[in-house]
């Protein structure tokens, strides 16, 4: 047969498409910004909304400027990371500061690698870090997240119908709070919205459950050494970040190991003395392992045997990497120098844009 | 995990096999599972209705579908060549009395030109040249969507195919006999039970309707329990399978002395007019075929088998080979190729457990060892990843490349 025959087949294909994936986030996402109104009013919307316009017009204009492209943000991208970036924010960030995430999310965390499904980071955390890099003063201290009081509702006792006691106060909160950011405010929606993307297919099991198990197990181990940390954020990272699909591994050993994995570094960089940023940190770190750790955890081809002493020795070798990396993270981080790290990577990027990126822009991989 | 896919075979299911008028010019096809086949015809020769017309290295033959006169033997269609025939529409027939008067089946099977209707045409008397078998396995898992020329076989003549699989299972001493289909066919079970053939050591198994459940690798597992690496051969395991066609094939040459020159085709798709399951010569051509239907050509891509691994027919003369089960016709459409979001689907949907994307990132990346080192060789090229595939990432298109890459580059490495 000749070659050019056998490149189109299968004729048939299905009917979904990248923006129905998408759309599927969008919809676990919902009432979590139903929440975050609940909570805080008119000031989530507009963290939320900001971040939403400033990425879309971002994403119009870049595209277009740099990837000569001019359909990008129909494809619900750029809303997904700007509500998942300003899900990390507090509801009181100054709405400036949110405009330069989103934009900067959108430029630095997908544009300049190539366009959507070409970025190697979460690019709402990518967003979220050049905040923190430009606007230290403000993202680092306690006063942005009291700056304001103003909240629609103050509690909900949908449980209470069950009775009352200790447990049921515990499942009201886990139900709906108004305290952390804007994307916490219910755990059970949290919980909810990834039972959804697991069932949708969406993301794989592997990533949540290997870092929840990982994450919580370690942290009653080492309880005395740890700071506090924030439930509901540990579960938006678990279930919304840390499976975003272009910067989390492909194969499902892959993605467990790098769960676990996120959820090992989260601990060691809350032992090491980071109070807000653990789970970006640890996520963003892991994301730059991912194509390495998809060559280590290939599938085991059909009738075939894994070659396991081989697979366990790039495993040993690999966390061994990854330990390292997170240590000097925490070395920079204790020194206060992590934000050149941020400055590192937005000079990369304009050096790999030129250089590579540029070349491969047809290329749909 | 297997995909499902719409099986959209319920167009032609319940139709009845039936006849297509020949045309007036065959274009049989010198290609066997081993390569090109040697002509035992001359130009200008006359020929008749089952004569043997070429010989593979193998010893593969393939016989005149009708009398007629040669008229070209190396005519060249997609690079390969074919024997032309002009048909006299005498259906004068050449009494093979070699396939009668042989003594052994297995040599009534290569004297009747008989290779695996399933799929890739393996040489049928070579796959039965086993001993030691446990169990053969007739595939009735017809997993492409559309098709349903195994299906009309099975409804029509099952004590044919029973009889069939009674010789082969004789042949090489298989102690069962398993008839796998679908659970969406599970109605065939009674078609079975109630033929005269039908004995204790034929059982049944109903297999979930997703895809490829058919391939044969898969099918092993299923019946068996046994996962074999792609490039191993199952009678080593003890297993044979064959389709359903295959056995059909066989019984027209065991029992009738008839060499292999006609197949089922099923004629169907969205740009499909008239539908329905034929009887049709090999060598007719696909234009000949569309022609008899009234399908409009030049609204329509043309699909050579099914729909996931049949080939999009570029050259309408394109005939019907001993594997091909379909004809179908769909409307042409533009798909729109846009990034890889790096979703894994591909990849949770391969039957072999490899990792598509990682191939289209070789293909643009120029990067030949990544072929090799996501095991591209077991590749069973069923197409079930680009059928996923949200963003039409020219997957199958890369794992083609590749495949050439990798065989031009062992050539090299052995000369």
């Amino acid at each position: 047969m000749s070659k050019a025959s056998t490149y189109k087949a299968p004729i048939v294909t299905s009917k979904l498409r990248v923006s129905g994936v998408m759309l599927d986030v969008i919809i676990a996402m919902l009432p979590l910004v139903f929440f975050s109104y609940l909570a805080h009013g008119k000031y989530s919307m507009m963290v939320i909304g900001t971040a939403i316009g400033s990425a879309l017009i971002t994403d119009w204009l870049a595209s277009w400027f740099f990837l000569k492209k001019t359909n990008s943000p129909l494809d619900g991208s750029a809303i997904i990371t700007a509500t998942l970036m300003a899900f990390t924010l507090s509801p009181y960030t100054p709405l400036y500061m949110v405009a330069f995430g989103g934009a900067m999310a959108v430029l630095f965390g997908k544009i300049l690698w190539g366009g959507v499904g070409k970025n190697r980071f979460n690019p709402a955390l990518v967003g979220r870090e050049f905040m923190v890099a430009f606007f230290p003063v403000v993202m680092t201290s306690a006063s942005v997240w009291t700056a304001g009081s103003y909240t629609v509702v103050n509690q909900l006792h949908p449980f209470s119908v069950f009775g009352q006691g200790e447990i049921i106060n515990y499942l009201n909160a886990t139900f709906y709070n108004t305290n952390g950011a804007l994307g916490e405010y219910s755990i059970l929606f949290l919980a909810l919205g990834g039972i959804y993307l697991v069932a949708r297919r969406r993301i794989g099991w592997q990533i949540p459950t290997g870092l929840l198990v990982t994450f919580f197990a370690l942290s009653l181990w080492f309880q005395d050494s740890i700071s506090n940390y924030s439930i509901a954020g540990v579960l938006l990272g678990a279930i919304f970040m840390a499976t975003d699909m272009p910067s989390s591994p492909n194969s499902n050993s892959g993605k467990l190991f790098y769960g676990m994995m996120i959820g090992a570094v989260a601990i060691m960089c809350l032992a090491g003395g980071i109070k807000h940023e653990y789970m970006s940190y640890s996520i963003l770190i892991l994301n730059g392992f991912s194509s390495k750790i998809n060559e280590i955890f290939i599938p085991r081809s059909w009738g075939r045997s894994t070659d396991l002493p081989l697979r366990v020795k790039q495993t040993v070798l690999i966390t061994l990497q990854i330990i390292t990396v997170s240590l000097a993270v925490l070395g920079l981080n204790y020194y206060g120098y992590i934000h050149y790290l941020v400055f590192v990577y937005l000079a990369y990027m304009i050096f790999n844009f030129h250089f590579f990126t540029q070349q491969k822009l047809q290329d749909p991989i | 995990m297997f995909m499902k896919i719409p099986s959209l075979k319920s167009v032609t299911k319940k139709i009845e096999i039936t006849n297509l008028a020949d045309p007036e010019l065959f274009y049989v096809p010198l290609k066997s599972y081993f390569g090109e086949m040697k002509p035992l015809v001359n130009v200008g020769q006359k020929v008749q209705q089952q004569l043997p017309l070429a010989k593979g290295k193998d010893g593969s033959l393939v016989h005149a579908p009708v009398s007629g006169e040669v008229v070209d033997l190396s005519y060249q269609i997609n690079g390969l060549p074919h024997l032309l025939i002009q048909n006299d529409f005498a259906n004068t027939v050449y009494i093979n009395k070699e396939i009668e008067s042989a003594s052994a089946i297995a040599d009534k099977i290569r004297l009747a030109g008989i290779a695996g209707s399933g799929g890739a045409g393996f040489p049928t008397h070579i796959k039965y040249d086993a001993n030691q078998i446990e169990t053969l396995i007739i595939n009735g898992v017809e997993c492409e969507p559309y098709l349903t020329a195994d299906y009309a076989l099975m409804s029509d003549e099952p004590e044919k195919i029973l009889r069939a699989a009674h010789i082969a299972a004789k042949l090489f001493g298989a102690k069962n006999i398993v008839i796998a289909l679908e659970k969406q066919n599970r109605e065939l079970v009674k078609v079975f039970q109630s033929c005269i053939d039908f004995s204790d050591d034929i059982s049944f198994k109903l297999l979930p309707n997703t895809y490829p459940q058919g391939g044969e690798l898969q099918l092993i597992k299923a019946v068996t329990g046994k996962e074999i690496p792609k490039g191993s051969i199952p009678a080593n395991e003890g297993v044979v399978v064959s389709n359903v066609g295959t056995l059909w094939a066989i019984y027209n040459a065991v029992e009738n002395g008839k060499a292999n020159t006609e197949r089922i085709v099923t004629v169907s798709g969205t740009g499909a007019k008239k539908y329905g399951n034929f009887r049709v010569k090999i060598g007719t051509s696909v234009s000949h075929i569309l022609n008899q239907l009234g399908i409009d050509l030049n609204q329509t891509d043309v699909v050579l088998g099914g729909p996931m691994m049949g080939n999009i027919v570029s050259d309408l003369k394109q005939p019907i080979t001993k594997t091909s089960g379909g004809v179908l016709s769909f409307k042409k459409s533009e798909t729109k190729e846009n990034n890889c979001i790096q979703c894994s689907y591909c990849a949770d949907a391969c039957p072999q457990h490899l990792m598509p994307m990682q191939y289209a990132s070789a293909k643009f990346d120029n990067d030949t060892k990544k072929y090799v080192q996501f095991n591209l060789s077991d590749c069973i090229e069923c197409g079930a990843c680009q059928y996923i595939c949200p963003s039409n990432v020219p997957l199958m298109q890369s794992i083609s490349e590749g495949k050439s890459l990798l065989k031009s580059l062992q050539n090299s490495v052995a000369i």
